[in-house]
């Protein structure tokens, strides 16, 4: 149910939003096409809640254009094109899960099935329980029913897993998986990068509220921070190995050589014309927590890979973003 | 609108503790105060007059500030999220609010007529609980501007101060005529001084028209606050 047939899923120019002095969000261009599965990450305070918030309508932007399905984000809420998981959004106590969501439904025009989307959501076992019975997961997968219910073509989460231990969190992305296999588009903040490495096709990463890389993740990543080449080079000094084509830096750690590049099958080449007898040879990507780390500018002293999996600590200069 | 409206006729009405406390307390104190002030001009039917308009007025605040939590909470937040207007929740919310000022009036009347030797005409019973109840409206109001200023820790103090002011100077229990002079020209100023003369208007008399301009004034500027900080505050939000 489209409102504009043809009109990209999400369309952002020039967003802008300023909270006193704090530039929250600083000129945002985005568009998501149909079907696209879209992870925004970033630190604390770069400025993702911000976007989301103006993106469903929730906050009014300074400046820029936003565009849900060609419609203002008022009515593509209106029209229930748009379904939101808001980082913030409580259930009333009081209430059982299948009234909360059978309430959502009722409120548009043609009341959606609701059956569907608490089966989708996980939740159809606990209709009848009150949500101060709930566990925090159970929570979020009831607010991710309400976001469901009216069969929404967007999807915006924002932040749906920082609430959730490991099962949880395993738990919500299957059930996010089932939604994304039907074609529909989904946006969702995070900031846990082996989240957006596994489930998104696309990455935005934004720092201190700008967008400072946007693109598939094999690609955002190799554009960033390239690839490595390790390998067990007998005899060679790492003065040698740096002096190869196409390397850019060299560590040796327990006796095997790691060369970050940018085009690692030059540099695979050269290695093996130059040195017969390495061998061992990997070729890797870097993390995209590296990625991240060069984009962002926070200082590298937090060895490669033990980011992955843990939020990523917000860089000093960075200010919590004011809601 | 209807949708949302019924839902929380639903959730109210499952509220029996709620309900009853909101009957209880008018009706235990119509009981406890009846014959207090007869030797001083005011008689069971006074204060019938007064406590019901107590029991009103408080049960229609106590529901409108109760938004406040739900503000808290961010249940507000998710409904922005939804088809559902800020005219529509507002709406709903001063609703459910009237719906629930009805019934202690009710009660009080029913208590007076039964066991507190209040004698009126059918048309009277009728006029005085109606008048009563209409002329809630205001207070619904100010409660729903209350949750909208008051945040869920410091609302039982904000909502206290404010029945307190309301039932005791409103002079909802003591006769305004028995007040110091000054203090009755602050009486008169407040909404439910007016509130208590609909509620004796049909036993003593009194300038009903006057109170009833004076409570649609109040509930007309009480209305444009709450649309105004309503407005505000999801443009903050």
């Amino acid at each position: 149910m489209n409102l504009h047939h043809g009109a990209p899923a999400l369309s952002v120019a020039g967003l802008r939003k300023a909270y006193g002095g704090t530039r929250a969000v600083d000129g945002i261009d985005l568009v998501v096409g149909p079907g696209e599965v879209v992870a925004l990450l970033g630190p604390n305070g770069a400025g993702k809640s911000t976007t989301i918030d103006m993106i469903v309508g929730l906050v009014r932007p300074d400046a820029g254009q936003i565009a849900v399905f060609g419609a203002s984000p008022r009515e593509a809420v209106r029209s229930g094109v748009i379904g939101v998981m808001p980082q913030e959004g409580a259930l009333l106590d009081d209430v059982t899960v299948g009234e909360t969501v059978t309430l959502i439904a009722s409120l548009h025009r043609t009341p959606p099935p609701v059956e569907e989307a608490l089966r989708r959501a996980g939740v159809a076992d606990l209709a009848d329980r009150r949500a101060a019975r709930l566990s925090g997961g159970q929570r979020q997968r009831v607010r991710f029913a309400m976001a469901l219910v009216s069969g929404p073509d967007l999807l915006v989460l924002d932040e749906p897993t920082a609430a959730m231990d490991v099962t949880a969190r395993r738990e919500f992305w299957r059930s996010m998986h089932a939604f994304t296999g039907t074609g529909r588009t989904v946006l969702f903040s995070t900031h846990y990068l082996e989240e957006a490495e596994a489930y998104a096709d696309r990455v935005v990463l934004m720092n201190a509220g700008r967008i400072v890389a946007d693109g598939p993740v094999p690609a955002v990543m190799a554009e960033v921070s390239g690839r490595t080449v390790t390998a067990v080079v007998p005899g060679a000094r790492a003065e040698d190995l740096g002096t190869l084509p196409g390397v850019t830096a060299v560590h040796v750690r327990e006796g095997r050589a790691e060369l970050r590049c940018v085009d690692s099958d030059l540099v695979v080449r050269e290695l093996l014309a130059r040195h017969p007898d390495a061998r061992d040879v990997e070729v890797g990507a870097l993390g995209l927590e590296d990625a991240f780390l060069r984009l962002t500018g926070t200082p590298a002293g937090t060895p490669a890979g033990t980011l992955t999996g843990t939020p990523i600590e917000a860089p000093a200069e960075a200010t919590e973003t004011a809601r | 609108m209807t949708g949302y409206l019924a839902f929380e006729i639903r959730r109210t009405l499952r509220d029996a503790k709620f309900l009853l406390f909101a009957v209880a307390l008018p009706v235990g104190l119509y009981l406890l105060m009846a014959d207090r002030f007869a030797d001083r001009g005011a008689p069971a039917s006074y204060v019938m007059g007064g406590v019901a308009a107590f029991g009103a007025m408080k049960a229609a605040l106590d529901t409108g500030a109760r938004t406040a939590v739900e503000r808290d909470i961010g249940w507000q937040r998710q409904l922005r999220l939804t088809p559902l207007s800020g005219g529509g929740y507002l709406l709903a919310k001063g609703s459910v609010a009237m719906v629930v000022a009805l019934p202690p009036v009710a009660g009080v009347s029913l208590v007076a007529a039964l066991a507190g030797g209040v004698h009126l005409s059918p048309g009277g019973w009728v006029s005085a609980v109606l008048g009563v109840w209409a002329g809630t409206v205001p207070f619904a109001l100010l409660g729903l501007l209350i949750g909208q200023l008051a945040t869920a820790r410091n609302l039982q103090a904000y909502q206290g101060a404010v029945v307190l002011l309301l039932s005791f100077v409103g002079g909802l229990f003591i006769p305004v005529s028995t007040f110091p002079r000054a203090l009755a020209t602050v009486a008169r100023v407040l909404p439910s001084y007016w509130l208590a003369q609909v509620g004796h208007a049909t036993t003593l008399g009194g300038d009903t028209w006057r109170a009833a301009l004076v409570l649609t004034s109040y509930a007309l500027v009480l209305g444009a606050a709450v649309a105004v900080r309503y407005r505000h505050g999801t443009a903050q939000a």
